[in-house]
């Protein structure tokens, strides 16, 4: 198991989980993702361990609650302030003593969260190359970022590649119908379509209605410099190849 | 002894006391980075063309298509009327001596009508901004696709007399909510977010984290959004300045609406107001949120659309969003000054 980002080994010095922890914890989380996923969301198990007692517990609430910052850390750590509350327990040292046991890195804004509640330690299985805030994007863990409470120590690469499977056969289950992946070839060739008929920038297309990051990137790349400038005037059917554009965008 | 009662510095409706300025990109907003190149100068101008062609194929500017290869030289009195780019010095590295002929083997390029080559630095990358492009310029012409909207946004001229009166009504919006939030207790701290299609005001809140410590304003926010659309997580009903207003039930049942309910994420094109500058945690929430455009106010410390971070334009995440700054900067940041006097007069008594 890789221990990585022991850096800020000052501030976690007096408080952080042994190994024996991280596999017992870890071990539930897994078990809660997996739960998940038998149940058609999103595989991501969360768990807040204080004193050795879970004091909070999350799974990705998005959808019911139609608002997009439900992940299941923030869903954690308002059991855990619910529990500090009940407990009749100080918030700020309950928070300095506890660990958060993840299957994925935290977002950016989880990781926010979790520095201005002084969580001192986050164990996560697999990176997060999308939104990840513990260094996959930024490193909100580490950063300079005075008044954002403390900055935290990751252990991560726990079981990393059972979370990536885990995440890969739900969004397998997600796109069921094979109609998808025609689509899918077609979106490929259109940044090339698109330079080879239209002047427009589909970059700037793509900036507002793509919704998955790796086909932003892939269109990047698909851009070939050589074709730059080079341009027919199609009139009529430039507003059409616009149209089928953002319908197969808007399809995937 | 009674405090004086504040009083707003000019009219309320003074849309000319501020300018929204745009948060650019960190490539839009970075300094113009250099390279060292080899150029020649070329004393006969009628070799201009057979020179270009010969030295494309023997060193094409394949990344560096934004420089023009050959440049005039203004000053008077010049020796030679231009000057051709040959390459960059990191292309030819094993120059001990520089000369045309270790430059440019014979067989290659005539040397008709060269002068000797000397090392200029060029431009490393496009220009994407005016200002850029105006240095860039200085030291080699470049070529410049121009983002007209860029360039009005960065003269501050981007929105018109009408937008900016919408956009002060809805700033002071927040900044009500800010103080009606500071009266509670909490940080000074507001924000509204608002449909600019109908323009309406679809939520408006204040920072709550007295309560809870993650319920900043735009968290607030987000979650009246959610409940005005059905969903949402927390009860805000104790605040009475923390309000929302769901859109169906004063607006027709109309095409746009169904098509609004159908897409995924709640803060598709909307735009936020807040007072300043949000947190790490707000600005991802908001990208999260899909959100449309953010104004703030005045910048905060560890603000994350500009100061510390810019995620509206962070490489690598999947939403893009646009940001200004400067909307009703000097009542913003009095609404930050009477916050701080609010917190020491609590921490004196």
């Amino acid at each position: 198991m890789g221990t990585q980002g022991g850096r800020e080994a000052t501030s976690a010095e007096n408080f952080c989980p042994c190994d024996d922890d991280i596999e017992k914890w870890m071990a539930k989380a897994f078990d809660m993702a997996r739960e998940a996923l038998e149940n058609g969301e999103v595989p991501v198990g969360c768990l807040m361990v204080y004193n050795d007692e879970v004091v909070g517990k999350g799974r990705n609430e998005v959808n019911e609650t139609k608002n997009a910052t439900r992940h299941a850390e923030m869903v954690a750590l308002d059991q855990l302030l619910d529990w500090c509350h009940r407990s009749k327990q100080d918030v700020q040292s309950v928070c300095e003593q506890s660990a958060l046991y993840v299957t994925v890195e935290p977002c950016i804004m989880c990781a926010a969260a979790l520095r201005l509640l002084n969580v001192p330690v986050v164990v996560f299985g697999c990176r997060n190359e999308r939104f990840g805030g513990c260094g996959s994007v930024l490193d909100v863990s580490s950063a300079d970022l005075p008044q954002t409470g403390a900055t935290f120590k990751c252990v991560s690469g726990h079981r990393a590649e059972e979370a990536v499977e885990m995440l890969k056969s739900f969004y397998k289950q997600e796109n069921p119908n094979g109609d998808s992946s025609f689509l899918l070839s077609l979106f490929f060739c259109l940044p090339i379509l698109h330079h080879l008929f239209l002047s427009q920038d589909l970059a700037a297309i793509f900036k507002r209605s793509c919704p998955l990051a790796p086909l932003t990137k892939s269109h990047q790349t698909w851009y070939p410099g050589s074709l730059e400038g080079v341009h027919f005037p199609l009139g009529p059917f430039k507003s059409a190849i616009l149209d089928f554009e953002l319908i197969c965008i808007m399809t995937i | 002894m009674e405090p004086q009662p504040k009083r707003l510095k000019g009219s309320q409706f003074a849309t000319d006391a501020w300018v929204a300025y745009p948060v650019l990109s960190e490539e839009q907003s970075q300094e113009v980075e250099l390279m060292e190149a080899f150029a020649v100068p070329i004393v006969n101008k009628k070799e201009t063309s057979r020179l270009v062609r010969e030295l494309n194929s023997l060193y094409p500017l394949n990344d560096l298509q934004h420089l023009k290869r050959v440049r005039a030289c203004k000053e008077k009195g010049s020796p030679h009327p231009l000057e051709v780019l040959v390459c960059l010095v990191s292309e030819a590295p094993h120059m001990k001596l520089l000369s045309l002929h270790s430059l440019l083997p014979s067989g290659d390029v005539r040397h008709d009508g060269l002068g000797d080559p000397f090392v200029v630095r060029v431009p490393a990358r496009p220009p994407l901004t005016r200002p850029q492009f105006e240095l860039a310029s200085k030291h080699w012409p470049t070529s410049f696709h121009e983002d007209k909207q860029v360039t009005v946004a960065l003269r501050g001229e981007l929105f018109s007399s009408p937008q900016k009166a919408a956009m002060h009504m809805y700033m002071m919006s927040a900044i009500a909510a800010a103080k009606a939030g500071g009266e509670m207790g909490m940080e000074v701290v507001g924000a509204v977010v608002v449909n600019p299609e109908t323009q309406t005001v679809i939520a408006m809140g204040h920072d709550c984290r007295g309560d809870h410590p993650l319920h900043h304003a735009v968290i607030v926010c987000i979650d009246l959004v959610a409940r005005s659309q059905g969903g949402g997580f927390y009860s805000f009903d104790r605040y009475p300045a923390c309000r929302f207003t769901s859109e169906a039930s004063d607006t027709l049942e109309n095409v746009a609406d169904a098509e609004r309910r159908s897409q995924p994420y709640i803060c598709t094109g909307y735009d936020l107001y807040v007072t300043r500058e949000p947190c790490v945690m707000c600005a991802m929430a908001l990208l999260h949120s899909r959100i449309g455009r953010v104004f703030y106010g005045t910048t905060s410390a560890d603000g994350a659309l500009g100061t510390k971070f810019k995620i509206h334009s962070q490489r690598d995440l999947n939403h893009r969003f646009e940001v200004y700054k400067g909307v009703l900067s000097n009542q913003c940041e009095n609404l930050m000054r009477s916050g701080d006097n609010i917190q020491r007069l609590q921490e004196h008594s």
